[in-house]
């Protein structure tokens, strides 16, 4: 029985791989462009997921097949509680967007591309998970970029969509390069230091998972800070972290459902899945997990003042991404004094994310459906009109601005949204804990502030799509049932999740890293951290304004939205006017496209470097080339008159070669003699 | 030394053959042109059941010596060559059902493919010059009917009176030198022996006489390896013969000399005892520039895979520079792995000749690079098979042409060659740019015309094997290598 999924466990991508080959071949044959092979494929591999999860927990053996490939290298899958959690959450999620899909792109003719490359899409983030070395990780993490790029530009008619899938695929790619680099280093540093001592045992290949963290110890230490910072640098281009965070915006511009996917379950969770993954190797790397805290949490804060002005309701939903992926990499960094406690926090809430994320994506969705149009401006009053997405989209709300009730604890489990959940958690356990520690409260500063931020802008999003008066006539209808019926099941997670699950999930995830182990890893980067009790007292003894807060903030920042967006006491146009400094800052987005792509793409990169790297490549390096191919063309015309076609002339070059041969052998071999 | 049944089993495969041939030719005497199909698929089997054989006799370590009073034996050199032209003749065969469907003679083509494969298989276990060297006049005497098959095309006639002409002149350079071997040595003629009385008196080696019988030899293997200057011969025959006939030429009979030259002239090499490495660097780097360089111009693709095969003789040619076991092993490797990239991309630009020609009988030089444009939309399987046979003979990582030029290349550097690898990956550069030239032509450039082309099944199946072939190695190379390397261990120990 034990060793049936581990088994199957290869089906886990291999469908989706199998869909995307169907889906593609013969799309355009079946109802709905195929769109039921994806959904049946991820569905089978939700179910093995769920079984291998099960396996996971009751043997409290992680899942692990591997096959020499050549060399010192391997193909294999590793599924520990880490990984099968992200398997969970990956598969689902990814199976709820493909059913709601069926509804949203009814009348899109391109159904069988779409499903095909969604379907491959899910298998890369799936083979990002379950890989068991750092190589395939990568490999798989590609394609999900490949995918990520097909997919944004799905529209390739429109203009702004073929570039915005340019730019998610061009920015992303600065931070694979950095990743790419660090994989390089590493394996250098694996066969100098490492190679050696494992030689000669059976099954043990350098790149994978086990054997780097086993060796960290071996690897120099700023050798260490180095390729944690180059894979931090693939994580941030992936995850969207500031300032690699540019491409997210603008991939708004593929299907809604895209967004979900990319926003909830796959792609831009890579990057947070990648330093937990690799967190043993940066929890010996202190420097770096600060690195981590301090980039997540200032992008956390950055990205929710953004969100406050945005008017087209994707890109809210968008930087609100950006904010939150921005939270789970603060938790991440918190790990540099909560050791492993630190990934149970992060992946937390990187799942109870994923679900009111992909539930606040697909009721945009529901209402630009309805709507047809994206501008937050032209809604309002749309409650009546559309109650089911008013509804579930009201409580991912609540999830998203973390609402919930402070002190109140059943069977030591808070009580609230998910949202609440894992952020209070971020912020009192993590955070606070820090700061109580280090006396450092910049980490804590960024989580309360951004919290705050978050709740304006997300019932801000609310209150002007669904409340008030319609601004433009319109008619808005309720979407059918493949799409409410998956708004319903997202929203309740959205509620509930975090609640049932949050401490049997810390617990099984818990189980990823031996805390004995990682305390070492720590002693090895001359940094201490607390254990489990030690956490909990000093949680303990916090006053309570630390835990007020964060509701505080959270409820504080509803009423806010509600009183000027809903009841508007206070006039949106005496704040969001171009003559108040701060709005116009955030609402130019920090200068970024000035700062970006005008400063630092044009003026610099183009101006300065390409110009002159124009100038030394047309003068110098063409004139090279162009010297090489005039020559090499010339050759080849004289060879060419040689190749005349006359037998004779064959036979005397063959000759004339004989003699040639026994001219140059003769020489040699005197010389040789003599 | 008495000949018995027995010593025959260990050449079931080529004895198969034999009567698979020998069978073609009489029932065709008595078969209507429209069934003569049948005999292709007769030959499938045959190839078939001949590789089943030597795949179950395993490859690995398989060694029996002494074979047929001395001539022949079965080691994993012979067995990787002979797999490598058994399989070669199978992807030929198949891609031809299609083409020959109509031809009068199939019966006598499928007679000649078979025991030209023999003749080729011969040369494998050829342990004996005099052997060797009927095994390849057998090889040739049925390739050069086959390349003017089409007795009422011109080209074809040319191609195969050039392949006759120079082959004759270079079988008779092959046999002085050999008989120079024999008579230096006193009258010896199993390598072994020739090996083992050089390294004794390597005197002779280098007397005139020595020195002759090695150019001569050189000459002669150099003529089938296509190596400058005695490659001239190819372009015309690759460009004029039937496509899977040239598939035939560059990935089978061409890979028979390279067998015959590792088996004598390596051997040969190592006993000399003197450094002649500059001899064959010449040879290799003239060959490699010239094949890349003149490749660049070429507007018929034939022409231009020709070129490129001359290109790829001279990197295989670095073996003999560099006579290290794991230099052989990456030109044996190279060996397989180019018979595929080869086979395949002719047989792929065969069927698109053949469907052209299908859609517009008069065409002419229907393998002319404008025939390409725009076939990633007419035929999107042919555009993106030409595409991965292509990338692979350029040697681009997950092919086949990337591990093997790796391997050759990493052995060629580790014995302090480097100018050798330097000019090597220059040419692999510069062979690039006329690869990507087809390919550009294949998907940026608009279809001459808006017809699709629809594949012959059996151009499929021919392709899709060669396919499976190119990328197999380039994503498992671990086994092939493994087996390369103890085929290149048995002429080491």
């Amino acid at each position: 029985m034990v060793n049936d999924v581990t088994n199957i466990a290869y089906l886990i991508v291999a469908l989706p791989v199998l869909a995307f080959v169907l889906t593609l071949a013969f799309g355009k044959k079946l109802p709905s462009g195929g769109g039921y092979i994806p959904i049946l494929a991820i569905a089978l591999s939700c179910i093995i997921s769920i079984m291998a999860f099960l396996q996971i927990r009751e043997t409290g053996m992680p899942i692990e097949i591997s096959s020499h490939w050549f060399a010192v290298l391997n193909v294999g899958i590793f599924i520990d509680p880490l990984a099968s959690v992200m398997l969970l959450m990956v598969s689902f999620v990814s199976l709820l967007i493909h059913i709601y899909a069926i509804g949203y792109m009814a009348h899109d003719p391109a159904k069988p591309r779409y499903f095909a490359e969604t379907a491959l899409f899910t298998a890369a983030m799936l083979g990002v998970v379950l890989a068991d070395n750092i190589l395939q990780f990568f490999v798989a993490w590609e394609i999900v970029g490949l995918c990520s790029y097909l997919l944004i530009g799905f529209w390739n008619h429109k203009p702004t969509a073929a570039a915005a899938g340019k730019k998610a695929f061009l920015t992303t790619r600065v931070g694979d390069v950095l990743f790419m680099a660090g994989i390089v280093i590493l394996f250098f540093n694996m066969r100098e230091h490492v190679l050696p001592h494992i030689s000669g045992q059976e099954e043990v290949y350098l790149l994978q998972f086990k054997t780097i963290f086993e060796n960290i110890a071996l690897i120099p230490s700023q050798q260490l800070t180095l390729i944690t910072l180059l894979f931090f640098g693939g994580a941030v281009g992936k995850s969207g972290q500031f300032p690699l965070h540019v491409w997210l915006p603008d991939a708004m511009e593929g299907p809604t459902t895209v967004s979900a996917l990319i926003h909830a379950a796959t792609m831009v969770t890579a990057g947070v899945y990648l330093v937990a993954r690799t967190f043993p190797m940066f929890i010996a790397a202190p420097d770096s997990l600060m690195v981590v805290a301090y980039v997540g949490g200032f992008t956390a804060l950055f990205a929710s003042t953004m969100g406050l002005v945005m008017n087209d309701i994707k890109r809210v939903l968008a930087f609100s991404t950006i904010s939150q992926l921005g939270y789970m990499m603060l938790a991440l960094g918190m790990g540099a004094v909560i050791g492993a406690e630190a990934v149970g926090f992060a992946m937390f809430h990187l799942i109870n994310h994923a679900f009111f994320k992909a539930c606040l994506f697909l009721c945009a969705g529901s209402v630009i459906h309805s709507t047809g149009t994206n501008d937050l401006r032209e809604m309002g009053g749309l409650f009546s009109k559309m109650k089911i997405t008013g509804i579930t989209m009201l409580f991912a709300s609540l999830a998203l601005a973390g609402i919930g009730i402070p002190f109140l604890k059943i069977l030591d489990t808070p009580i609230g949204t998910s949202g609440f959940v894992s952020k209070d958690a971020i912020i009192v356990e993590g955070t606070y804990v820090f700061a109580h520690l280090s006396h450092n409260w910049i980490p804590f500063a960024f989580g309360v502030i951004a919290a705050l931020l978050t709740a304006i802008y997300t019932f801000r999003l609310w209150f002007m799509a669904f409340t008030g008066k319609p601004r433009q006539e319109r008619h808005p209808h309720e979407s059918p049932f493949t799409m409410t019926g998956v708004l319903s099941v997202l929203a309740a997670f959205a509620m509930v999740f975090g609640m049932l699950t949050f401490l049997p999930f810390l617990e099984f995830v818990g189980h990823t890293y031996d805390h004995e182990e990682i305390h070492h890893l720590a002693v090895l980067g001359e940094n201490t951290i607390i254990d489990h009790h030690e956490l909990h007292h000093i949680v303990g003894e916090a006053s309570p304004i630390i835990f007020l807060l964060p509701v505080v903030v959270g409820v504080g920042g509803l009423l806010l939205s509600w009183v000027i967006y809903n009841r508007r006491w206070i006039s949106v146009a005496s704040i969001g006017n171009w003559k108040n400094p701060i709005f116009a800052v955030i609402a130019r987005r920090y200068y970024q496209h000035e700062i970006f792509i005008e400063l630092i793409a044009l003026k610099f990169t183009y101006g300065v470097l390409a110009l002159s790297a124009e100038f030394i490549d047309r003068r110098i390096v063409d004139g090279i080339i162009d010297g090489i191919s005039d020559f090499v063309v010339g050759a080849a015309d004289i060879v060419k008159k040689v190749q005349s076609g006359v037998v004779q002339n064959y036979a005397t070059a063959t000759v004339a070669g004989v003699a040639l041969l026994g001219l140059i052998l003769t020489f040699l071999s005197i010389t040789e003699v003599i | 030394m008495s000949f018995t049944c027995e010593s025959l089993i260990p050449f079931a495969p080529e004895i198969i053959l034999v009567i698979a041939a020998l069978s073609i030719m009489i029932i065709g005497l008595f078969m209507e042109t429209s069934s003569k199909k049948l005999l292709g698929y007769f030959s499938v089997v045959a190839l078939l059941s001949s590789t089943a054989i030597i795949i179950a006799k395993g490859v690995y370590e398989v060694e029996l010596t002494g074979l047929l009073a001395g001539s022949l034996s079965i080691d994993p050199m012979s067995q990787f060559f002979k797999l490598t032209f058994l399989l070669v003749s199978l992807l030929v065969v198949i891609a031809s059902i299609k083409e020959f469907e109509e031809h009068s003679n199939q019966d006598e083509y499928y007679t000649l493919i078979l025991l030209g494969t023999i003749g080729m298989m011969l040369v494998a276990s050829a342990v004996d010059i005099v052997t060797m060297f009927i095994g390849f006049e057998l090889a040739s005497l049925s390739t050069y009917v086959l390349a003017g098959f089409n007795k009422n095309e011109p080209k074809n006639i040319e191609a195969a009176i050039k392949y006759f002409i120079i082959g004759a002149v270079s079988s008779t350079l092959l046999l002085f030198g050999l008989s120079y071997m024999y008579g230096l040595s006193g009258g010896l003629t199993n390598i072994d022996e020739l090996a083992n009385f050089f390294s004794m008196n390597t005197e002779l080696l280098i007397s005139p006489m020595g020195i002759m019988a090695l150019v001569m030899m050189t000459a002669g293997f150099g003529f089938k390896m296509a190596l400058v200057p005695f490659h001239m011969w190819a372009p015309d025959v690759y460009q004029g013969s039937p496509s899977v006939i040239s598939a035939l030429l560059a990935a089978g009979s061409k890979k028979m000399a390279f067998v015959a030259a590792f088996r004598v002239l390596l051997v040969a090499i190592i006993a000399m005892k003197v450094e002649i490495g500059i001899l064959f660097a010449i040879l290799a780097v003239v060959t490699m520039t010239l094949g890349n360089v003149v490749a660049v111009g070429q507007k018929s693709i034939k022409r231009m895979l020709a070129y490129s095969s001359v290109a790829q003789a001279g990197y295989i040619a670095m073996v003999f520079v560099v006579v290290t076991p794991e230099a052989l092993t990456g030109g044996i490797l190279y060996v397989m792995s180019h018979a595929f990239m080869k086979a395949g991309a002719f047989i792929t630009v065969g069927a698109v000749c053949y469907v052209l020609l299908k859609q517009n009988s008069k065409a002419q030089d229907v393998d002319h690079i404008d025939n390409f444009a725009g076939l990633g939309k007419r035929s999107p399987f042919l555009a993106f098979s030409i595409l991965v046979f292509l990338f692979a003979l350029a040697g681009i990582p997950f092919t086949a042409g990337f591990v093997s030029k790796f391997i050759l290349f990493l052995a060629v550097l580790k014995e302090g060659y480097l100018y050798l690898v330097v000019i090597a990956i220059l040419n692999s550069a510069l062979s690039l740019y006329y690869y990507a030239r087809v390919v550009k032509y294949m998907y940026v450039l608009p279809p001459a015309s808006d017809e699709k082309m629809s594949v012959p099944t059996p151009y499929v199946i021919a392709i899709v094997l060669a396919m499976f072939g190119v990328l197999a190695i380039g994503i498992v190379p671990e086994p092939f290598v493994n087996w390369a390397t103890s085929a290149a261990e048995v002429l080491f120990y």
